[in-house]
């Protein structure tokens, strides 16, 4: 019965881990007791604010700090980036004794500008003489970077083109996104003029911080300790360190006195990154008997200063020939950064409404066009599982024939992500004599509700209530961890607990085993008793026979306890009123695989995380950059719409249980791929109107409406 | 209308969308130059001269706002919200009320004036004194917590946590005023309420579980 190598069990047969549990830190977070960085006040702490370029393109003349340094209550003013190429570039920072003095000393900077032209949208960058983003760069030419090859053979997709029975060329853009996090990037450096600091930060890589900090405060990497028990929210963006980071170790250390700087929302929007935007131009062929035959792609990224990179295409569909060819369009926009399965939900939106159009055109069933040219057997059994909940055959296969002004329709898209686990984190296991136990490790809870699996696992592991075990977690002095990026955490960090446990398990059964009468793999953990040969003895029984040091174990990681690569399929049901383009979405589904899921309550939660997200990316959300003047008009919640209650529908999160991997994958992405192109998609089928730029607005639908005959 | 009820101060968000407040925030701009003069008369250690409506108030004034059952003396400028001085002028901090968008647009800062949900970030400070302040740390404790908060526990109604003070706070603040709201009554109760990483379902499940467990234990 004594197994050798740690391994999860039959899917079935968990008492904590594939059930629902209610998240440890729940009670901390539901009453306001959990401590964010924003929350981190320390004794001398000064209010660090920063001063953002108000131009995309500009040259600093003259930046006089004085009239800011004369404010009694500001005790440091210094200068930041010199080239401003984005509006928000941070140009200089204050630490004051209060936010409101802050204020004060950011407007008393007195700043003179010369104005550069500037291109900060798509359009405005590619049009002849635009103002070149990177003057001199080789390999961008009209603000569009090339990378060096193409993929296919552009003739041959021609070809095949030219003998297919039904072709779509369409386009379809995504606008820029934003993270819109609700606790805005920032540190709080505590330093006091010592040779240590300790940085609270709100980061997704708790291990990430010492370095850069060390650098601004001019401390060995060693001296400097990262503390980051909450956060709240990153989705990408908090993967790496920006100049709120920088500045507030500039001025704790020219101050000598703690510093807090947490951007506010219009810098968050401005200097703290965003999502890619995108352009596909498509020309696609299928037969009547709907198989998908030839496709040719041109797909730009935006990502501003940073690269626009997108999943290729054609994603997940099979095509006989293909051609792609993909490229960057470059803005006077700050850099994107990772966004929530980074360049996926646009390339789904677009190729997904590509087939959609397709399968009208040829006439077919867009779910039976699907399963046609979808090569991998879990979307069609995802397929059907989303189309039963959905209800599917309520739907009218004829766009805009639902009766009367409020129309139904139905849509629905797949998607994929990868997310598998690596090697790289630290966990330490301890038991006390006196029957405590902790598994330490110093990584990041974005909110997947990390420490609750952590506990999860250990705590199945010995037998033992979740009560009875402590995670330990977000301290650069505790074990290594990586950072939080491509649903990476979870099937990195839960192997080596479970590891760690087993490891501990042995070793106490060892310690135990003579105290019963008993050989050590024939100790059993279960119920909080450890029992052998008919004896049995408490969990605190069973500890005092620990050395008084107790007992200490460590994991590795295991490959086989993680696995990749997800499938996930969306349906949406909408109402589209055609009096004033208003859409409503009524039901979602989104049925999403995950091998083994660690916390079902969690893996729901992060299911309905990546509709609601869908939601607001269908139809709330966009950057909107003004051509002219050179600036974002919506940095603001007020103006950049994120989905609230009012537009959230019913929302079913289904976990795909005929998944029969039996290992750990992260669920942090794969459920935010397809939502939004599933609505898209129940848009057309409600009312006809195909809406090719997201977001869809009232005014799209109605332009749409008076276009069919 | 927000910026005029009958208390004459406050930024009423019960029942109020985000549209239709805007159209009040005007009115409210008005009253935080003016720095409602009843109140700061109320107020303590406020020199005489300030108390004339006829100068304006400069530099610190001290105050005492009751917050979650205790009087608390605070240091604040006219200009202070509510929020920072909770969480910034007081010594320790209460930071169960977040600021994210500083413009009323959120509900991250929500507390409750006098039973009823504000946003903490366009109430002044000098606004609530005298008037009974509850903050989510005043709702309930990790060990002891109030139907909502042990809902949002059991139904998961949070990831990160950023908005759940908010949540959790307006919707205690809806429970008061009507023990057993419908759906619809919950959406509205809470739709001056952002959460990003998208829990509203969970959230509306803890809603309507905390209802039906304050009905239980008043026996109706």
């Amino acid at each position: 019965m004594a197994e050798t190598t740690p391994a999860w069990g039959p899917k079935d047969k968990h008492r904590l881990l594939n059930t629902k549990l209610p998240r440890v830190d729940g009670p901390v977070k539901a009453t306001g007791q959990a401590k964010y960085t924003y929350d981190v006040h320390l004794p001398g702490m000064l209010f660090g604010r920063i001063l953002c370029a108000p131009h995309a393109h500009a040259n600093i003349k003259s930046l006089d700090l004085g009239p800011a340094r004369k404010i009694p209550g500001v005790m440091a003013a210094i200068a930041g980036m010199t080239e401003i190429n984005f509006e928000g570039t941070p140009i200089a920072a204050v630490a004051a004794t209060s936010p409101e003095i802050a204020d004060d000393a950011i407007h008393a900077i007195a700043v003179e500008y010369e104005v550069l032209p500037h291109s900060v949208t798509a359009d405005q960058a590619i049009a002849p003489g635009a103002s070149p983003v990177f003057p001199g760069d080789a390999s961008v030419t009209n603000n569009i970077r090339r990378p060096p090859n193409s993929n296919g053979d552009p003739d041959a997709v021609n070809a095949a083109l030219a003998k297919c029975d039904v072709v779509v060329e369409a386009e379809y853009r995504t606008p820029t996104l934003h993270h819109a996090c609700l606790e805005t990037h920032g540190w709080a450096v505590d330093y006091r003029g010592g040779d240590t600091a300790t940085v609270y930060a709100s980061t997704q890589g708790t291990f990430s911080i010492p370095r850069d900090a060390a650098r601004d405060l001019d401390l060995p990497q060693s001296s400097v300790t990262a503390i980051v028990q909450y956060m709240g929210g990153g989705f990408g963006s908090k993967l790496q360190n920006g100049w709120e980071g920088r500045m507030a170790c500039m001025l704790s250390k020219q101050t000598g006195r703690p510093v807090k700087l947490m951007l506010t929302r219009k810098e968050e929007f401005l200097m703290a990154g965003n999502g890619v935007g995108s352009w596909h131009k498509f020309k696609a062929g299928a037969m009547k008997d709907g198989s998908a035959v030839a496709i040719h792609t041109v797909q730009y990224g935006m990502g501003g200063l940073g690269g626009g990179r997108l999943a290729p295409q054609p994603y997940n569909y099979h095509f006989q020939n293909k051609y792609l060819e993909a490229a960057s369009i470059h803005t006077n926009v700050d850099a994107a950064r990772a966004l929530r399965a980074p360049g996926n939900p646009p390339a789904c939106f677009a190729m997904e409404s590509l087939m959609d159009e397709l399968a009208y055109k040829v006439g077919m069933d867009p779910l039976k066009f699907r399963k046609k040219n979808l090569t991998d057997q879990a979307f069609h059994r995802q397929l059907d599982k989303g189309a039963e909940v959905i209800g599917w055959t309520q739907r009218n296969p004829v766009p805009g024939a639902w009766p009367g002004t409020l129309k139904r329709g139905f849509g629905c898209a797949v998607g994929n992500w990868n997310g598998g686990g690596r090697p790289g984190n630290q966990v330490d296991l301890r038991i006390g004599q006196d029957g405590a136990v902790t598994a330490s490790v110093g990584t990041q809870d974005l909110g997947t509700g990390t420490r609750t699996y952590i506990v999860a696992i250990v705590a199945e592991e010995l037998g033992l209530d979740m009560a009875d075990v402590k995670a330990d977690i977000g301290n650069t002095q505790l074990g290594a961890a990586g950072g939080s990026g491509g649903s990476s955490t979870t099937p990195s960090l839960a192997p080596v607990v479970k590891t760690a446990a087993f490891n501990a398990r042995q070793e106490m059964a060892k310690l135990v085993a003579p105290l019963l009468g008993a050989k050590p793999e024939e100790v059993v953990f279960a119920d909080r008793n450890v029992s052998a040969a008919g004896q049995s003895l408490t969990w605190a029984q069973a500890c005092k026979a620990l050395p008084a040091a107790g007992l200490a174990a460590r994991g590795t990681f295991q490959a086989n306890l993680a696995s990749n690569r997800t499938h996930g399929a969306s349906f949406a049901e909408v109402e589209v009123d055609t009096e004033t383009g208003h859409v409503q979405v009524i039901r979602m589904t989104h049925v999403q695989d995950c091998g083994l899921p660690m916390n079902r309550l969690a893996v729901e939660s992060q299911i309905n995380g990546g509709m609601v997200q869908g939601v607001g990316m269908a139809l709330l959300e966009g950057r909107i950059d003004d051509p002219t003047l050179g600036v974002m008009v919506n940095s603001s919640f007020m103006d950049y719409k994120i989905a609230g209650v009012m537009e959230i529908p019913e929302m079913i999160p289904v976990i795909d249980d005929g998944d029969e991997r039996n290992a750990v994958i992260g669920m942090g992405e794969p459920p935010s791929v397809p939502p939004a192109a599933a609505i898209a998609n129940a848009v057309f089928n409600a009312c006809g109107v195909r809406v090719r730029e997201l977001p869809i607005t009232p005014d799209k639908i109605l332009m749409g409406l008076t276009q069919i005959v | 209308m927000p910026g005029s009820d009958k208390q004459g101060t406050g930024i009423w968000r019960e029942g109020l969308s985000r549209r239709r407040f805007l159209k009040g925030a005007g009115v409210v701009g008005v009253g935080a130059a003016i720095a409602d003069n009843a109140f700061v008369r109320a107020a303590e250690n406020i020199p005489p001269a300030a108390a004339d409506p006829a100068t304006p108030i400069k530099g610190n004034v001290q105050i005492t706002l009751s917050v979650n059952g205790e009087d608390r003396q605070v240091m604040v400028e006219p200009r202070t919200t509510l929020l920072h001085a909770l969480r910034n002028n007081m010594e320790p901090g209460v930071t169960g009320p977040k600021l994210v968008c500083d413009m009323g647009t959120c509900g991250a800062c929500t507390v409750l004036l006098d039973d009823k949900p504000v946003y903490g970030c366009l109430t002044l400070a000098i606004d609530a004194v005298g008037r009974k302040i509850t903050t989510v740390e005043g709702l309930g404790t990790p060990e002891h917590p109030n139907a909502v908060q042990a809902a949002f526990v059991e139904k998961d109604g949070m990831m990160c946590g950023f908005c759940t003070s908010g949540f959790v706070t307006a919707i205690s603040g809806l429970l008061k005023e009507n023990p057993n709201p419908t759906l619809d009554e919950i959406r509205e109760g809470c739709k001056g309420n952002f959460c990003r990483c998208g829990t509203y379902p969970h959230v509306f499940e803890a809603a309507l579980a905390a209802a039906q467990a304050g009905q239980a234990k008043t026996g109706q």
